[in-house]
């Protein structure tokens, strides 16, 4: 089994069968895939119509219920950031370091680290009071002659947000074009036209590869400790508050490692059914799911630990607030999504530990659904229980949501099934050029050098 | 300036008119985010008393309860926009409850009759003309020929001179009813002392009170008058506070401002006092000679014996005769309508010889004072036979809604529909009016000339402070045009108007030397003419020979239903006739901090064994009705008492009150045996329906979990000076000692904050805004609530909203409990009014990504809604959680006309999507300094006072600038009983809290 | 679209053959011939002798730009309407620390890409001989020279072991 995995990295197949497999993936799609990209923009448009009903009568058709001021809109933007994560990890971190099962998951995923931020970048807008305002939060010049407060996590995290989707969107459309023009090349008629405009006239000579390379290197080299930043700061929004259970000096680490955990699970989500979708197997093979798996088994180990920390600090701290806090989000009203919180992220992923589940599709996917609800309720938990019972006794109260806070929850699906599908149908979803570096060129002569 | 609403009531002609009578302005836009402003008219001649933007004032008396306080009308552009009282008037000096403050909301209901209605040939009421109106009302009551009747709630005054005259004149007779009458007080009056009037209560000079279930902080009597009489007879001032006990079957507010409460067996009280009276007479302590006659009659009454009947051990009620008997003066009071029981003449009567065996009276029991009262239940009753028998053709209600405030089982509809001709009064289409063949919607007093006589020496005027809102017309001029119309026997009353017939009535009290206009004007400037109450000592009566305790009885048998049912008074909505008023509907109820709709209350420990959780809806059954409402499980009950509260259950009076919540009423006796309604008198079962309702309440944790939100010490910590911080063992304030290689870190951690602190309070020659609030004095009776809903337009949410916990209280008043967790450990309640604490490090500020929350130069929390995008990160970060969100356009929704010309101008009406929260009155703050600067002065300290401060009838809250040494907040922040909430946060609010202080209780 | 360019233009299956039909026109002293992979190769950079692209110092100027305009921003800005939120200086560094960092990655990252850019187009590509082949699985050289030297060229490649020998003119 090992060996079989460890061939897999170096593809078996010519660069001709890579080309023509990839570009294969292109064009005109079947029923399965209509129906599905059908059902996205439902879902979406689910959540369009309750963003206008938030507009029109106010946040007040959610669930919210003070003190609980933030809640499911909050929680799915930290979840969809946290998405974006393993994208970037994988496609720039991992890059770095040369490893060499990334080449040919990192397409997919720097698309849905792209298609993810795109989807959390609506939560801020979404989920304040006059969303009709939402630029206000920009340094522009406005006749109220005022700037934002640059004081306020809020603000760092519309810079955050801008920046990194700005730089993974470069990202992916930079790693993008030399295998849009070797798709271009297979294509005949209107399709080939497209791709010629898309392929920014890329012909693949030395001094293209000279600066290509170069450049591409340096941008993987910015977007690593970008994709680090980004969650600190979504991390701070709470860290920096004094509201026990948020106030913690292990919330920028702790969601980092959350954030890529979430993602990597994601990621399986969506490549083991794209695999046979796009009838990619060949190529997406075990050894990458189990190296995907290992990367889930580490950051989940990492959320372990930082899971036992936040108890053992509230419990040590000795303060009462932070006591009361974790005490009842283990045993309050609100134990059950505290404990499918741990169970889903800190257990689950222990299962990663047995090779077989590693390499097991259907064990994998069924985890990676876990992990999704996991860290979904991890903010939830975090956000909500936080909130529910701080300082003020008498001021405590818990929230139950409403139509409304599904209504965007399941929107922001569909807006984000929606781009990646689309995607997935006109991109090459791997990465051609960087598989083709990966494999030999035929020689005349034996040796070489 | 005008909009739609009042612009249809007035053409201009009338309303220059109307400048000159009340010196009105024009109507001003309602607030500033409104959409219905219309057009915009220019003054055409400049009234020279009205400055648009500059409030009028004007001296008025309070017509919500029999009290009669003083009121100062504020008026904006010829609207009265919120109610506060008369410094000058004896009964409240210048405080006012929620009810009071509330009665803007009568003048501005949406459920107010909009003119004069007749009942037509099909039964529908018709709008017709007040002409027409009149000739109606003067045929009827013509062709009467003494089959006349008038049940009216008017209090003594000119008006209800004029209308006895009249009514007496036509040959009928006036019935003057108040829904709580104190009956059983008059006739226990009249059998001891000889006099059934009401005698006045001097709290202030009590230094030990006992309650035998006399809420005298909510219904009773007067209670703004007692409140602050009991602040300063039970305030902490130098080592010195009263004592106040409280005996009764459901800890009401007032029992839970007791140092002690005592859950007696319902109805068992007279043995109490009279054992009590017993003992002090028996221990001779200062007893009136002429007490000791009544050895014989009280000889029978041992605390052993009293012991027996009320549950309590005999100790108790030997220790406290003992300390009744040794604090000099006491008082003891009793007669509160929530325990008015068939044995409460015998409980009155008992309180009296206790009273008089203490020496109370002409102490602090005073008669000649002479409260205002009505003819009582026993009157009315009769009415209504004589109607039933129809002696009685034609009935007038005027201020009177009895078809309400009777129980179903006095028949009362029934009899009274057989009257052929029924007229009303009411301002509202009340159940009453509904009734009635005649409606002649009468205006509300703060649109007519009246006066008041609530008690001797006393009399509040009313006057005209705006153009009325409906096409109404007061009562005095219509009985005056109707005698004009009659003639004949009502010829010699006769008058162009009321205010004339008023004027020349008061002719009469002008004193020897001084011109009656210079007097009159005088008198309405002040209010009305106050002197003091003529003292009329008393003697002991015969009839005080038969004091005595009879088992009272209970109508249903114990084995049928096994729960006591006691209807109490709502502190809020009174009898009912608060119902239609959000503002009283959205406040909580002081004691159970519900809103909105009714409930029942069941002990704890009996919701247990019945397996009763908060919220089912359980079925109460008397033998003369049954309710169903929602449980609250409420631990200051006698385990064998359920309790509603009155006030709701309407069938009409408005949308507001229509079809909310259940009338207590429904399960009472309405016999009237013993001439009065008794409200603790049946014996109910209760059923679980299984149905659930989730209880709209305000409540969160009820306990504070050792957190120091409300301290308090005992007193004799007080008196050694311990800070409350010291004397708080748990919680925020049990910090260790920290390791000394982190002291240094520390050091300069703390110097830093303190930095930050001064830059947070502006170091330089700003003045710094704070506050003090005295839990010692503190009722929790939520008048600054009102004050605060008044002052800054407020808006209320609704029933489904509260439910969500999104009731926009900038300041609310938060209720602990401590101790009463095992059994025999008594009950204690705390109150904290927490507001915006305005912080010197406001963690509220930084984080707001568009500086709509920011630190004003004078140390204020400014917040600015145009600024606030709605992030709501403010509210998260607030520890004491003070901020309010417009979660739904909450502003547009709660002032529906013409409720919106109550609308304070001064301040936004919050926009939805907007966050906000107490700015300690900024527009009070810049109006004073305005004031100032014109003035060209300095702001003196009492210059600004908060909405809050300047309603609390305890005067629990100061105000002013703490950077003035001289300042009375610079002192009493120094106190020593001083403390800030959640002070180890480091967020040095400006809001200072005087620690509570507690009497031991031994044993 | 420019009039193609008259030369050579030689299609290789063999990286080995490729590199040496590159020493060899080196060898004879031409530079201005362009080669085509359809993916990176370092091979084929050593045999042209490449030096590593300037593109390294859009991306350090852009970074630097973006570390001063974010310092810059945040401290004017908050000079420029003072107000006191929490008790924290009016400009205070720390927080501002995050702002200088995001846009410095923005900042550095999209002068990184403008720098590929314009460097590429230094050197247009448009007239040169292609083949779709080479963005697939062959390796392409192009010779621009005139006819009479294209003999020697097209031998040239020949001998290095090409495919395939075209002459474009």
């Amino acid at each position: 089994m090992a060996t079989l995995a460890h061939e897999a990295h170096t593809p078996t197949q010519t660069h001709a069968e890579v080309t023509r497999d990839v570009v294969n993936t292109l064009g005109t799609a079947g029923r399965g895939y209509f129906m599905l990209l059908g059902l996205a923009v439902a879902m979406f448009l689910v959540g369009a119509a309750t963003f206008v009903a938030l507009l029109k009568y106010g946040l007040g058709l959610a669930g919210y219920t003070p003190p609980v001021m933030w809640s499911v809109y909050i929680t799915t933007f930290v979840f969809w950031i946290g998405i974006g994560h393993a994208g970037t990890l994988i496609s720039a971190i991992l890059f770095l370091f040369r490893s060499p099962w990334r080449t040919v998951v990192y397409r997919a995923t720097e698309a849905m680290t792209v298609f993810a931020v795109m989807t959390a970048a609506l939560f801020p807008i979404i989920h304040i009071g006059r969303q009709w305002f939402f630029y206000w939060l920009l340094p522009y010049p406005n006749a109220r002659y005022l700037w934002p407060n640059f004081k306020s996590p809020l603000i760092w995290d519309v810079f955050a947000i801008t920046t990194y989707f700005t730089v993974s969107s470069t990202f992916l459309v930079v790693g993008l074009v030399p295998d849009v023009a070797a798709a271009r090349d297979k294509m005949f008629g209107w399709r080939k036209k497209i791709y010629e405009i898309a392929s920014l006239g890329w012909k693949g000579t030395h001094e293209q590869w000279r600066h290509y390379t170069r450049a591409y290197l340096y941008l993987a080299a910015l977007a690593t400790p970008l994709v680090l930043s980004v969650h600190s700061v979504v991390s701070w929004d709470f860290a920096m508050s004094l509201v026990p259970g948020w106030h913690g000096t292990i919330f920028a680490p702790y969601f980092v490692a959350g954030a890529i955990y979430s993602g990597v699970g994601m990621v399986l989500t969506l490549l083991i059914p794209l695999r046979k979708a796009l009838k990619l197997e060949h190529m997406f093979t075990e050894y990458h799911f189990d190296n995907l798996a290992k990367l889930t088994l580490f950051t989940g180990s990492i959320l372990f630990y930082a899971y036992a920390m936040e108890y053992f600090v509230g419990w040590y701290s000795a303060n009462k607030f932070e006591q009361t806090t974790f005490w009842l989000r283990a045993f309050g009203p609100m134990w059950w999504a505290g404990w499918t919180m741990i169970i889903c992220n800190a257990f689950v992923s222990q299962l990663f530990w047995f090779k077989k589940i590693r390499t097991n599709l259907t064990a994998l996917f069924v985890i990676s659904i876990f992990i999704n609800i996991g860290m979904w309720f991890e903010r939830y938990v975090i956000i909500v229980s936080s909130l529910s019972n701080d300082f003020e006794p008498w001021a405590w109260g818990q929230m139950t949501p409403t139509w409304a806070d599904w209504g965007i929850l399941m929107g922001s699906f569909g807006w984000f099934g929606m781009w990646f599908l689309l995607f997935a149908r006109t991109f090459p979803v791997v990465a051609i050029q960087e598989i083709k570096e990966t494999i030999p060129w035929p020689r005349l002569r034996k040796g070489g050098h | 300036m005008t909009d739609e609403s009042a612009s249809e009531q007035i053409d201009r002609r009338k309303f220059l008119k109307v400048l000159g009578v009340t010196g009105g302005g024009a109507l001003a836009l309602s607030g500033c985010s409104t959409d219905q402003v219309t057009k915009l008219i220019p003054y055409l001649v400049q009234s020279e008393d009205q400055v648009p933007g500059i409030a009028t004032y004007y001296a008025s008396t309070c017509s919500e309860c029999p009290a009669g306080c003083g009121l100062h009308v504020k008026t904006r552009e010829a609207r009265a926009i919120k109610l506060e009282g008369n410094p000058e008037h004896p009964v409240n000096a210048g405080k006012l409850c929620a009810r009071g403050q509330a009665g803007l909301q009568g003048l501005y209901n949406p459920g107010r009759l909009k003119g004069p209605k007749a009942r037509a040939a099909d039964g529908s009421l018709q709008e017709i003309t007040w002409d027409e109106a009149i000739n109606r009302l003067a045929d009827k009551v013509g062709a009467a020929r003494g089959k006349l009747a008038v049940i009216t709630g008017a209090g003594p005054g000119t008006f209800s001179d004029l209308l006895s005259a009249w009514t007496t004149a036509l040959g009928g007779h006036v019935v003057r009813y108040q829904a709580f009458d104190h009956e059983p007080m008059r006739a226990a009056n009249r059998q001891v002392f000889g006099t059934d009037e009401l005698p006045a209560y001097d709290f202030a000079k009590a230094r030990y009170i006992v309650s035998f279930g006399a809420d005298f902080l909510e219904t009773w009597m007067a209670p703004v008058e007692h409140q602050r009489g009991f602040a300063e007879s039970h305030g902490y001032r130098d080592g010195q506070m009263g004592k106040h006990v409280a005996f009764g079957p459901r800890m009401s507010l007032t029992g839970m401002n007791a140092d002690e409460w005592h859950a007696i067996r319902p109805g068992s009280d007279a043995v109490l006092a009279l054992a009590m009276a017993n003992l002090i007479l028996s221990e001779r302590t200062g007893a009136p000679a002429d007490a000791n006659g009544l050895r014989g009659v009280l000889a029978p009454h041992t605390p052993e014996a009293a012991a027996q009947e009320t549950g309590l051990s005999a100790e108790v009620i030997k220790r406290i005769a003992r300390e009744f008997a040794s604090a000099k003066p006491s008082l003891a009071v009793a007669g509160g309508v929530g325990n008015q029981h068939r044995g409460a003449t015998e409980l009155c009567a008992a309180v009296n010889i206790l009273n008089y065996v203490a020496g109370n009276v002409g102490q602090t029991v005073n008669f000649g004072a002479a409260l205002a009262a009505g003819d009582g239940y026993g009157a009315l009753n009769d009415l209504a036979k004589r109607v039933d028998a129809g002696e009685i053709t034609v009935v007038l209600v005027h201020e009177a809604n009895p078809i309400y405030s009777l129980p179903k089982s006095s028949k009362f509809a029934a009899k009274f529909a057989k009257a052929a001709f029924k007229v009303s009064t009411s301002l509202f289409l009340d159940e009453t009016a509904r009734e009635c063949d005649l409606l002649l919607p009468g205006h509300h007093a703060l649109e007519r000339w009246d006066d008041a006589r609530p008690r001797q020496g006393v009399t509040g005027l009313m006057q005209p402070v705006m153009q009325p809102v409906f096409k109404t017309m007061a009562t005095g001029d219509v009985l005056l045009k109707v005698a004009q119309r009659l003639g004949g026997p009502l010829a010699s009353i006769s008058a162009p108007s009321f205010e004339a017939y008023l004027k020349n009535a008061w002719q009469s009290q002008v004193p020897r030397g001084s011109d009656f206009d210079s007097f009159w004007r005088a008198a309405l400037q002040r209010g009305g003419v106050y002197g003091s109450a003529p003292v009329s000592s008393v003697r002991l009566a015969p009839g005080a020979q038969q004091v005595g305790y009879h088992k009272p009885a209970f109508d249903g048998t114990e084995a049928s239903s096994g729960f006591i049912f006691s209807a109490y008074p709502s502190s809020m909505l009174h009898d009912g006739r608060g119902a239609n008023r959000p503002w009283l509907l959205e406040m909580s109820d002081p004691v159970t901090k519900i809103t909105w709709h009714s409930w029942v209350e069941i002990h704890p420990d009996v919701a247990r064994d019945l397996d009763v959780q908060e919220g089912e809806i359980l079925r109460l059954t008397s033998p003369f009705g049954s309710i169903e409402a929602p449980a609250y499980l409420y631990p200051g009950l006698h385990p064998g008492l359920v309790a509603v509260p009155l006030g709701l259950g309407h069938t009409e009076f408005g949308e507001y009150a229509k079809g909310r919540g259940v009338n207590a009423l429904d399960l009472l006796n309405g016999d009237g045996a013993g001439g009065f309604l008794p409200y603790l008198s049946t014996r109910v079962s209760v059923a679980k329906t299984g149905k659930y309702q989730r209880v709209a309440k305000t409540e969160g944790n009820v306990r504070q979990l050792g957190r120091g939100i409300a301290d308090a010490l005992t007193l004799e910590q007080a008196r050694s000076g311990v800070a409350p911080a010291l004397a708080e063992k748990a919680g925020a304030h049990e910090t260790e000692e920290n390791p000394p290689r982190e002291v240094p870190a520390l050091k300069g951690w703390r110097a830093e904050q303190q930095e930050a602190y001064r830059m947070g309070a502006y170091a330089q020659d700003f003045p710094k805004w704070a506050m003090v609030v005295d839990l010692a004095r503190c009722t929790g009776c939520s008048a600054c609530v009102t004050a605060c809903y008044a002052e800054n337009n407020i808006p209320t949410v609704g029933q489904e909203q509260i439910l969500r916990g999104r009731e926009m209280t900038w300041m609310r008043i938060e209720r602990y409990y401590e101790g009463g967790e095992s059994p025999g450990e008594p009950l204690e309640t705390r109150f904290v009014p927490v507001m915006c604490q305005h912080c010197g490090n406001a963690p509220c500020e930084p984080v707001c990504p568009v500086y709509a929350a920011y630190h004003t130069a004078d140390g204020l929390n400014g917040q600015v809604y145009n600024r606030c995008v709605g992030t709501r990160y403010c509210s998260n970060n607030c520890p004491y959680k003070v901020r309010y969100f417009n979660w739904l356009a909450y502003g547009q929704q709660a002032f529906q006309e013409p409720l919106n010309l109550q609308l304070n101008p001064d301040v936004t009406v919050r926009a939805k999507g907007v966050m906000e929260k107490c700015t300690f009155c900024i527009q009070r703050i810049r109006g004073a300094q305005n004031q100032a600067r014109m003035e060209d002065r300095t702001l003196a300290d009492g210059d600004v006072v908060t909405a809050c401060a300047q309603a609390c009838p305890s005067s629990a809250i100061s105000f002013g600038n703490i950077k003035d040494p001289a300042s009375r907040v610079a002192t009493l922040a120094t106190d020593q009983r001083g403390y800030h909430i959640l002070e180890d946060l480091n967020v040095h609010p400006s809001v200072t809290y005087l620690a509570k202080v507690l009497h031991q209780v031994e044993g | 679209m420019a009039k193609p360019v008259a030369g050579v233009l030689g299609s290789f299956v063999h990286i080995d053959a490729a590199t040496e039909a590159i020493r060899a026109l080196r060898a004879e002293g031409r530079t201005g011939f362009t080669v085509y992979t359809a993916a990176a190769n370092h091979e084929v950079e050593e045999a042209l002798g490449i030096t590593s692209s300037p593109v390294r110092l859009f991306t350090l100027i852009g970074g630097l730009t973006g570390c001063a305009a974010g310092f810059g921003m945040t401290l004017w800005m908050s000079v420029d309407w003072p107000l006191l939120v929490g008790g924290k200086p009016i400009a205070s560094v720390p927080p501002y620390v995050v702002l200088a960092f995001e846009l410095t990655i923005l900042i550095g990252a999209l002068s990184t890409v403008a720098g590929t850019l314009i460097l590429s187009l230094l050197k247009p590509t448009t007239g040169l001989a292609y083949d779709p082949s080479f963005s697939d699985d062959r390796i392409g050289i192009f010779v621009p020279v005139g006819p009479e030297q294209a003999g020697s060229v097209e031998r040239l490649l020949k001998t290095a072991g090409a495919e395939e020998v075209r002459r474009e003119d």
